[in-house]
């Protein structure tokens, strides 16, 4: 017991260490809420802004420009911003005549300069002249950029393979030959954008019922509905990138070394299982405190609902061990986790509002922790104990479990 | 203190350990000198616990080594892996590991202290270890396997790699640990590393034992004989036809094969008589090599073939 908490604490350490892909995991979910916020909370007042006018110089013309250039191109952003695309020439040219409250001009290598993790920046030009207005794009593009060199950290198996082969301008890369690496970012790229997407409309659907509905729906509702299944989502992934020790220890011989010493297998994978599961709590906690500081969403009682966070994240981890003990290597193990995540989250409810999600998937998404958190969240809020979800899945978590365990000794030692 | 007896172990069809003795004693450093695949790292990781599905025994002061978990408290291990945490700095990662063995807490903390003093990395020891040298690595990894004070240390290959000055100060560390009591086996395929280092010296190949002793026992095997290595155009038959009435126990043929053969000559007089039959056999000669006994000629006898990659 001595060995395995030695282990854990060694695990929770190095991941305190280099948090910057757990920072973000925790971030996107919440920072996704903000922006919700942002793109609605105007309506609610009565003087809503007009678009703000933007130039866009695009010099990288570089799948990273290209995310830029499309973000602006998402219906609720168009609310916000009115943007011309232009070259500096003319885009000088409009800033002198006071056509633009801003140009954000796109550096050339922005894309390279980014995989590479070298700094590098987007120039804002602000117009003098307007007060308010140039310092909001200001903001949202240094949001924006932290989030793009953020996604290039936590993608940053991937990018260390597609980097390999980046050789000349990016408009250059021979897109279908890259190969596995490219396909590996490709689908969690996709899944982020999946989530992002199909989230938005489904909250303006959401936005529009209420109020033809009841009238009086408010943000804080539509936060709680929105919270617990991008909560679970993240929380998947988060736990697998933590639970990767369980097979990187096992390529690179640490894991051999370990069991060279009085440690025994099954203190090695107790102590990354508990691992998993205390990390997991800690945080769906971390994520449920911002939740409640910051918009101030309803959870319900408080004990039911650290009950189904408990029981949610020992379902995450035991099925993480699985995964790992069943994947061949690393990259099987980045390749396939991503879209499993993403095909729970999708048919799992986490992508979209269940009233609005088509019914077939609702009914393949019993399978899928995402629908049990969702739904025992919104009991939850209710009030009500969330029986049915608890007890699905802590016994499936328990079978996971009891088939995790003995494929990992196995793998242990040869 | 160690005794190996008739370990063998499979892959399927590639016998990696073929009925493997060895006895060890207290103190003793043992050089295990082998060619890549001669089984080396097979034989550390049965020792290690880590390797299964073996036949044979081995007892460590006359007890089963694997009968009893707690026995490893007494044997370090430093894997031809960097098997550590990069992300840590070597303080933390020797915490870490040395914690897994039951070394007291208190004590813990004093002995990294110390050992990372004798690895030389005393001023580095608040660094990340991704940051290192590959030296500095090696020297780490030795480290982590002696924190505990085994009494049995194995290394397998702990000098591959890394430069000049970092392989001294290996071996350094090496001689000291034997010095002050601790019983050592460390593979290499490496002649000048054994030579230096090693009270005792195994040759081994397709996974047993060829020959072992002292160096001086070991050159006697050889003789005190000049080899002398031919190379040229010419078809091993036809050199060995040339050769065959002076072959005896002044002239040896250790290896011939196409245009490359080696004899081992008990009086370097004679080498000017067979360059003469080989001329007069009309066998093209293009290069000679004479070389005065050392560990490289005792392989080559043993083997037939040459212990370089
Ligand atoms: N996991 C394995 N599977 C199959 N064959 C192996 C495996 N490990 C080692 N071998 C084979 O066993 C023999 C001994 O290998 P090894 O002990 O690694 O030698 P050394 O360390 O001396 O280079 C080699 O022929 C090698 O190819
Ligand atoms: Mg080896």
């Amino acid at each position: 017991m001595r060995r395995l908490l030695l282990i854990l604490g060694n695990d929770v350490r190095r991941h305190l260490k280099a948090p910057w892909a757990i920072v973000i995991f925790i971030a996107i979910p919440l920072l996704m809420t903000g922006l919700i916020g942002v793109i609605f909370a105007p309506r609610s007042h009565s003087g809503q802004l007009p678009p703000i006018a933007v130039l866009l110089v695009d010099q990288d013309k570089g799948l990273a420009s290209k995310l830029i250039l499309g973000s602006f191109d998402v219906d609720q952003m168009k609310k916000m911003f009115q943007v011309t695309v232009t070259d500096e020439v003319d885009g000088a040219r409009r800033m002198k005549r006071g056509r633009a409250s801003a140009m954000v001009v796109i550096p050339k290598g922005f894309t390279l300069d980014l995989l590479e993790a070298r700094p590098t920046t987007l120039r804002v030009v602000k117009n003098p002249s307007e007060q308010f207005l140039p310092d909001v794009v200001e903001e949202f593009m240094a949001t924006m950029g932290v989030m793009l060199s953020g996604a290039i950290q936590a993608f940053s198996e991937e990018v260390k393979g597609l980097r390999l082969m980046l050789d000349g301008p990016v408009e250059r890369i021979p897109w279908e030959t890259l190969g596995p690496e490219f396909g590996k970012a490709q689908k969690k790229i996709a899944a982020a954008a999946k989530y992002l997407n199909p989230l938005l409309i489904g909250l303006k659907e959401e936005e529009t019922k209420a109020a033809g509905a009841k009238a009086q729906s408010s943000m804080t509702d539509i936060f709680s509905i929105i919270l617990p299944g991008m909560a679970v989502m993240f929380l998947l992934f988060i736990v697998q990138t933590l639970m990767r020790d369980l097979l990187s220890d096992r390529e690179d011989g640490k894991l051999r070394r370990m069991l060279t010493t009085p440690v025994r297998p099954l203190e090695v994978i107790g102590a990354r299982i508990l691992g998993g599961w205390v990390m997991g709590v800690a945080i769906l906690l971390i994520m449920v405190a911002f939740g409640t500081l910051v918009f101030h969403v309803n959870w319900g009682p408080f004990g039911f609902f650290l009950l189904l966070v408990v029981v949610a994240a020992f379902w995450t981890a035991a099925f993480f061990a699985l995964f790992h003990a069943l994947v061949r290597n690393r990259n099987q193990a980045g390749a396939l986790g991503a879209p499993i995540i993403l095909a729970f989250s999708l048919f799992g409810g986490s992508m979209m509002n269940p009233e609005v999600m088509p019914k077939a998937f609702r009914a393949v998404g019993i399978v899928t922790p995402n629908r049990w958190f969702i739904d025992g969240a919104a009991l939850v809020r209710e009030g009500r104990f969330p029986l049915a979800s608890l007890i699905v899945l802590l016994v499936s978590g328990l079978v996971l479990l009891a088939l995790a365990v003995p494929t990992l000794r196995r793998r242990a030692l040869v | 203190m160690l005794e190996i007896k008739n370990l063998t172990k499979s892959y399927g069809d590639v016998v990696a350990l073929d009925r493997f003795s060895l006895d060890l004693k207290k103190g003793e450093v043992l050089g295990l000198l082998g060619p890549n695949g001669a089984g080396k790292t097979t034989l550390i990781s049965i020792l290690a616990g880590t390797l299964r599905d073996f036949t044979g025994t081995v007892t460590f002061e006359g007890r089963n080594l694997f009968s009893d978990r707690t026995l490893k408290n007494r044997i370090g291990i430093v894997p031809q892996d960097m098997a550590f945490y990069d992300d840590l700095n070597a303080m933390d990662n020797l915490l870490f590991w040395g914690g897994l063995y039951d070394v007291p807490r208190a004590d813990l903390k004093r002995r990294a202290v110390e050992i990372l003093d004798l690895v030389e990395l005393a001023g580095r020891a608040k660094e990340p270890v991704k940051n290192f040298s590959g030296g500095m690595k090696r020297r780490l990894n030795t480290a982590i396997g002696l924190l505990h004070k085994p009494d049995l240390l194995l290394l397998d290959e702990p000098t591959v790699g890394i430069d000049v000055q970092a392989k001294v100060s290996i071996l350094d560390i090496i001689r000291n640990v034997g010095a002050a009591g601790t019983a050592v086996i460390f593979t290499t395929h490496q002649l000048a590393e054994v030579e230096t280092t090693c009270s005792r010296i195994a040759i081994m190949d397709h996974g047993r034992i060829l020959a072992q002793g002292t160096f001086d026992e070991l050159i006697r095997i050889v003789g005190e004989r000049d080899i002398v290595e031919i190379a040229g155009d010419f078809a091993a038959g036809a050199f060995s036809e040339a050769l065959r009435d002076m072959a005896g126990a002044d002239v040896e043929l250790l290896s011939v094969a196409d245009n490359l053969a080696s004899l081992a000559v008990s009086d370097s007089g004679r080498i000017p008589r067979v360059m003469d039959r080989l001329f007069q056999n009309k066998l093209a000669v293009t290069d000679l090599k004479i070389q005065t006994p050392g560990l490289e000629t005792v392989f080559l006898k043993l083997t037939g073939r040459s212990l370089r990659d």
